[in-house]
């Protein structure tokens, strides 16, 4: 069951191919990093997003740069396509091979450089996001984007996806702390893309990331690190009615502060939360609770934290109450953090959104995703990043159910064209991979979407890097005018 | 509501014109010289002395203002100074402040793409840029990115304009991330300054907005609100003896940068990047090898 229209119809490589490819494979990375049966490739199935499977016709998992090098040589010599895949916690589909070759890069996990002075560091794309921030901590530094799976997602996968994560409505993205990556095009040519070259030429290293895959893969990327904030102040608001939830949004943005954090959760997923192992305190009869965090200098910090309660307080909040020490800001943040998998306890499956809106539009869009949900007959449960207007619609389903399973992605259409058509955007954070696919045209005219095209192929002209993501095939040029091609 | 209907037509009609003269001239094998408010005789100086003048000044004005947003959209001929007198009656503005003056137009300073003094702490225009559109040299209408602060959908093409002076696309078009202006804004002047004190500062939690080495001393701009503001200033005086100054004084500071175009960095990727929007070099012919 899948949202996504037909795209083209993947290869399957030649049994000659598939033969060699796997001896040379084999030599390259040792037999025991080379996967064919189907038993061991089954975890490679899918990624974090339930209901996508496809199969790989084999896995190979390099250990170093050289490795990688040599099998995407040994991969473009035969014009074979192939997917890479970090730790495989996307939420878009992105990282599923279908009867491809999965390139895995969580084996390189080395931090080459660390410089406290400096504030960067160098690593390796398997390197955990969470395991970076640990290494840095000793300095009173960290890693700043913060995805919800930073305790197992790699940086690789980060850069490929641009990963954001709640505390980048201060801090940004990560598009925002690269300064530079060594990669290798899908010819298996490595080449290094810098933020100085892009202050004189084009931002080659900003068009790679974000990219899916798509352009080639990371072999190491310098990140910038980011000081430890003296002081960290957590606010949880709760109010009866979501509108005035997301007006007090709106205030406090407008008031001048911004926050390094500004989570909200609806009643729905409060009582998900409530109900499970990651119970975080939060009032089960709230309409919405807001999480704002502040953060910096310990001075003045107390006063942006007043005003943020008497902006909740004037939209009606009920209690305002600030976290009174660590232990306790981190418990309200594991409600949070813990959102989707408080929600995967109450079904099997889950279908997960990530469309952005206006920030002045959320109270109405909510509104709108409630009576959707309502006339679809499935239950919509929502998290999200307010400050940036990115939010989170989540409908729990059983995708044996194929009755309930046309519902819920009849309701998740609407819900995005709605986002379209108040001027946002179908994906925030988790990228296009398969799953937004089908809203591509929606979202953007026939011309844009070609020269995205055109900027994939400047980067992989065959198109062997994760094919059939991301940009809808039949929006390609080439596609169109070589029937015939290879991949098509 | 008539009347905004009316003046997006106009305001189509500017950036129509653009596409066409684009297309005229790809047609005719010639090239266009981009002109936003004309202040980059240097890089005009680059361009084939043939080409076509292609004034962009026209499509100016704001498409869309939604403060609570905290975005806004404006046609690329729209100045500096116009933009500034749309946002700060709302106590906002765009961080973007680069070398020259106010007259600039945001379709220049897009397309140049160089950075000001805050830079490191507010954005550089490719982060402040939330989407554009542009003219490329096959005269596609590319709308790249959008309006929302936060958006991975397809390829990043904003980030790839931004800052390509203009050879891989005219922009007709640019969504801008706005701030809401400091509660307090304050630039000093520090002269006698104990180095080694003024950089541990300017590392710690005090770190300002912007700094800028001047032959008569440091100019520091601190932002934020009172109680912070008057507790970093306190720190800074710590540092050497400082002085109030004009905040007039960055712009000064700004008008006096050199304007000279910088070598584009170039490689075969760069140049398959060209081939790709622009085969025929009508835009801006000069700039980047051919």
């Amino acid at each position: 069951m899948t949202l996504a229209p037909p795209s083209a119809p993947t290869p399957g490589i030649a049994p000659a191919d598939r033969v060699a490819l796997l001896a040379r494979c084999r030599a390259i990375v040792s037999e025991r990093h080379v996967l064919e049966s189907p038993s061991a490739l089954t975890v490679y199935e899918s990624d974090g997003l339930p209901g996508y499977h496809r199969r790989p016709t084999f896995a190979v998992f390099p250990g170093d740069r050289a490795e990688v090098l040599a099998v995407m040589s040994a991969l473009a010599e035969r014009g074979v396509p192939f997917v890479a895949r970090g730790a495989g916690t996307g939420l878009s589909g992105g990282a599923l091979a279908d009867g491809t070759v999965l390139l895995g890069l969580n084996r390189l996990k080395r931090i080459i450089a660390l410089d406290p002075v400096a504030r960067t560091a160098t690593v390796e794309p398997g390197v955990v996001n969470a395991t970076l921030t640990r290494a840095a901590a000793a300095h009173g530094l960290h890693y700043a984007p913060d995805p919800s799976s930073q305790s197992a997602c790699t940086i690789g996968g980060n850069v490929a996806e641009n990963a954001g994560g709640p505390h980048c409505l201060k801090y940004g993205v990560t598009q925002n702390h690269v300064l530079a990556a060594t990669i290798a095009l899908p010819t298996g040519e490595a080449l290094t893309l810098t933020r100085d070259d892009a202050t004189r030429g084009y931002d080659l290293l900003g068009a790679f990331i974000g990219s899916e895959g798509c352009f080639g893969v990371v072999l190491d990327v310098t990140v910038r690190l980011t000081p430890d904030p003296e002081k960290i102040l957590t606010l949880l608001a709760d109010f009866t009615r979501v509108d005035d939830a997301a007006a007090a949004v709106s205030a406090i943005v407008a008031a001048g502060i911004l926050p390094a954090a500004m989570e909200m959760m609806d009643q729905a997923t409060i009582e998900a939360v409530e109900s499970s192992v990651y119970a975080a305190g939060y009032p089960r009869d709230a309409a919405a609770v807001l999480l704002v965090e502040v953060d910096g200098a310990a001075v003045g910090l107390d006063e942006d934290a007043a005003v943020i309660e008497a902006h909740c307080r004037a939209h009606g909040a009920r209690t305002v109450r600030i976290a009174s020490d660590a232990t306790d800001r981190a418990r309200l943040w594991q409600g949070r953090k813990k959102a989707f998998g408080a929600m995967g306890r109450v079904s099997r499956s889950l279908a997960v959104q990530d469309a952005v809106v206006p920030r002045t539009r959320l109270a109405e869009l909510l509104t709108a995703i409630t009576a959707i949900g309502v006339a679809h007959g499935v239950r919509v449960l929502n998290v999200f990043h307010a400050g940036d207007g990115n939010l989170h619609p989540n409908i729990p389903y059983d995708a044996q159910n194929a009755d309930e399973s046309t519902r819920v992605h009849a309701a998740m259409r609407e819900i995005m064209q709605r986002c379209i058509d108040v001027g946002g955007t179908i994906t925030g954070e988790h990228g296009v991979g398969l799953d937004k696919l089908g809203y591509m045209d929606a979202l953007f005219t026939a011309p844009t979407l070609e020269a995205m095209c055109d900027l994939r192929t400047v980067f992989d002209p065959t198109h062997r890097a994760n094919p059939g993501k991301v940009i809808p095939v039949h929006r390609c040029r080439e596609w169109r005018a070589a029937p015939n091609a290879r991949q098509s | 509501m008539a009347r905004r209907a009316e003046r997006e037509a106009v305001v189509t009609r500017a950036d129509e014109m653009v596409l066409e003269a684009v297309r005229d001239a790809t047609a005719a094998s010639r090239a266009v010289r981009i002109i936003g408010g004309g202040g980059w005789a240097e890089a005009h100086a680059a361009i084939t002395p043939d080409a076509i003048a292609l004034p962009t000044r026209a499509t100016a004005g704001i498409r869309a203002y939604e403060p609570d947003d905290l975005t806004i959209t404006v046609g690329a001929g729209t100045t500096l100074a116009e933009l500034d007198a749309a946002t700060h009656p709302h106590r906002q503005f765009c961080p973007l402040a680069p070398p020259g003056t106010d007259d600039a137009t945001i379709g220049a300073v897009l397309a140049t793409g160089i950075a000001g003094p805050t830079a490191a702490t507010w954005g550089r225009p490719r982060d402040l840029t939330l989407g554009v559109t542009v003219i490329d040299g096959h005269a596609r209408e590319i709308r790249a990115g959008g309006r929302v602060v936060k958006n991975v959908a397809g390829f990043d093409l904003t980030r790839l304009t931004v800052g390509a002076f203009g050879t891989l696309g005219v922009i007709v078009e640019a969504s801008l991330r706005l701030r809401a202006l400091p509660a307090v804004d304050e630039s000093w002047l520090l002269t006698d300054a104990d180095a080694a004190a003024f950089a541990s500062w300017r590392r710690g939690p005090y770190a300002p907005v912007a700094s800028a080495a001047l032959d008569e001393g440091t100019l520091v701009r601190i932002a934020g609100n009172a109680t912070f503001v008057a507790a970093a200033r306190a720190a800074l005086r710590a540092c050497g003896t400082i002085t109030s100054v004009d905040p007039r004084r960055w712009h000064a500071l700004r008008a006096s940068h050199p304007r000279a175009l910088p070598p584009l960095a170039w490689s075969p990727l760069a140049a398959r990047v060209k081939t790709a929007f622009d085969p025929a070099h009508t835009l801006n012919r000069g700039l980047v090898p051919r």
